[in-house]
């Protein structure tokens, strides 16, 4: 069987937009934005953007379960560099998060016969610059 | 102040060859492709008084200046790549339907092959390298599969089954002077293409193209006084969805839908026609699905059932309904809609030599960029 490798290409770390995600994953947590006044989800965050004028973002706590909404198998990477293949990609919808669907990485055992609706786990990847939030399939 | 008369036509098209690891310069390609247009209309380049960049790059300014024109109106669609190749026809009859230009020139022509490919403005976006790249989610293949990969499961679609569009446009193709890739594709030879990203194939996957084109349009009062047959711009519709360009391909609601469903409606409404008087179509086909997608949309196969339409070489050669009759994006060439435009008027106008369909009245173009869309219904001079 082919070892199923993970990405290691880090973020940005000079983006304001994307840095609490990444000082979240860093603590072992997962935090989308949301508006600070009416709790709706902005992702992907857009600069400026507001349902309500005067509401500021704000970095929410989110499950570390979720569902799988799709899933792609890729055997040729595009990556400028850190890309060995074979890696599994998902779509993941976190529970209790309506709308944002989270683009992760699958490991461990079960990744490589990954399928739609299938449960996974939150199981980081930790690498020297940052800390991945890959998932995992939940056994049934 | 006279009234500038309603209707336009496309009335020259230009192209130059395509191949990957030009040693020519963008730039270089646009005028070339942009002179065999103005040519092909019948034209003197100092007639062209209206210059419409399809895409960003590059300005019209030193395009005019080496054509020896001058510019009355100048203006770029605003939309992403193919959306903005096939939309440019409207602000080009805008400006002639209001008097301020006559001849119109749109153009784009880009180097694929250049370092960082296609997918090097991705990373450019925020969100794409905060929250997609460092999964390794970076590349079109991998956002596409992704489609692909959703759509088989919503509608018990086989994979194995989108050979039929990779196999048609190759036959396509073969019938194509200039077509890039023309090496024999059968059902075989598409299962032992390489997998790039489940489920899809190298033979899923467009070209990978440098090379300029450009197409000439004016008014359909003066492109009968012109050489070539007018092609002529019955309808056309932009649409862009409710999504930036950075989400469309992770978090649209419905994962495959696309601006199409929007556009196509407009085009048809304002041409007086629906998919059934249709003859023939020039799909965006960056990849199989994308192709399947639109083909659904505008209306030509039911929801989910697009891949099934395409059985038994219905839009190959010889087919009912035939569909990207120059090899389209995945074996003729890669320049976003730009082949598909042209290769509308080339049908239309009845050149094509082998590849020549015996009924050519009546085509729908559909270009695809990311989440704008535009939908173009292209008939002969009736």
């Amino acid at each position: 069987m082919t070892e199923i490798r993970v990405p290691n290409f880090a973020p940005p770390t000079n983006l304001p937009l994307i840095a609490p995600f990444w000082d979240a994953t860093a603590e072992g947590r997962l935090v989308l934005p949301a508006c600070s006044q009416c709790g709706e989800w902005q992702w992907y965050p857009v600069e400026g953007q507001a349902c309500h004028p005067d509401a500021t973002r704000e970095w929410r706590d989110v499950a570390h379960t979720g569902t799988v909404f799709t899933h792609t198998r890729v055997e040729r990477g595009f990556l400028p560099s850190g890309s060995e293949t074979p890696y599994v990609l998902a779509l993941v919808e976190l529970d209790g998060v309506v709308g944002p669907r989270l683009v992760t990485a699958i490991v461990g055992e079960g990744a490589d016969t990954i399928a739609i609706g299938d449960r996974v786990r939150l199981t980081p990847t930790k690498f020297a610059t940052h800390t991945l939030p890959t998932f995992s399939v939940v056994a049934t | 102040m006279s009234v500038a008369p309603r209707g336009t036509a496309i009335v020259g098209v230009g192209e130059t060859e395509f191949k990957r690891r030009s040693d020519r310069t963008i730039d270089d390609l646009i005028l070339e492709a942009s002179r065999a247009a103005i040519a092909d209309a019948g034209l003197e380049p100092g007639e062209i008084d209206g210059f419409i960049p399809a895409v960003e790059h590059p300005n019209a300014d030193q395009l005019a200046l080496a054509l020896g024109a001058t510019r009355a109106f100048t203006s770029k669609p605003g939309y992403v790549a193919g959306a903005g190749t096939v939309g440019a026809v409207l602000t080009a009859r805008l400006a002639i339907e209001a008097g301020l230009a006559t001849n119109v020139l749109v153009y784009f022509g880009m180097k694929g092959s250049d370092e960082g490919g296609p997918y090097s403005y991705h990373a450019e976006d925020p969100a794409k390298a905060g929250f997609e790249m460092p999964f390794g989610w970076y590349g079109q293949p991998v956002y596409f599969a992704a489609w692909a990969q959703r759509y088989c499961h919503d509608y018990g679609v086989d994979p194995d089954d989108f050979a039929s569009v990779a196999v048609a446009a190759r036959a396509w193709a073969a019938l194509s002077p200039g077509a890039q890739k023309t090496t024999p594709l059968d059902t075989a030879g598409y299962l032992a293409s390489p997998m790039i990203a489940t489920p899809l194939r190298s033979a899923d996957c467009c070209l990978i193209s440098d090379g300029g084109t450009a197409y000439v349009v004016t008014s359909l009062e003066r492109a009968r006084s012109l050489r070539r047959p007018p092609a002529v711009v019955a309808g056309v519709g932009v649409a862009s969805t409710n999504q930036t360009l950075s989400a469309i391909f992770s978090q649209n609601p419905d994962l495959t839908m696309l601006g199409s469903h929007i556009s196509a409606p407009k085009a048809y409404r304002e041409a007086g026609v629906g998919p059934s008087d249709v003859d023939f179509a020039q799909i965006y086909d960056c990849f199989s699905i994308s192709m399947i997608l639109q083909l659904e949309e505008l209306g030509f196969a039911a929801r989910g059932e697009g891949v099934a339409f395409c059985q038994d070489g219905r839009i190959a050669p010889g087919g009912a309904f035939p569909v990207n009759t120059n090899g389209g994006h995945l074996s003729y060439a890669y320049i976003p809609g730009m082949n598909h435009v042209i290769e509308a008027v080339r049908q239309v106008r009845g050149e094509r030599g082998d590849a020549q369909l015996a009924r050519a009245e009546v085509c729908a173009v559909a270009g695809l960029g990311g989440n704008d869309h535009a939908t173009m219904i292209v008939t002969a001079d009736r």
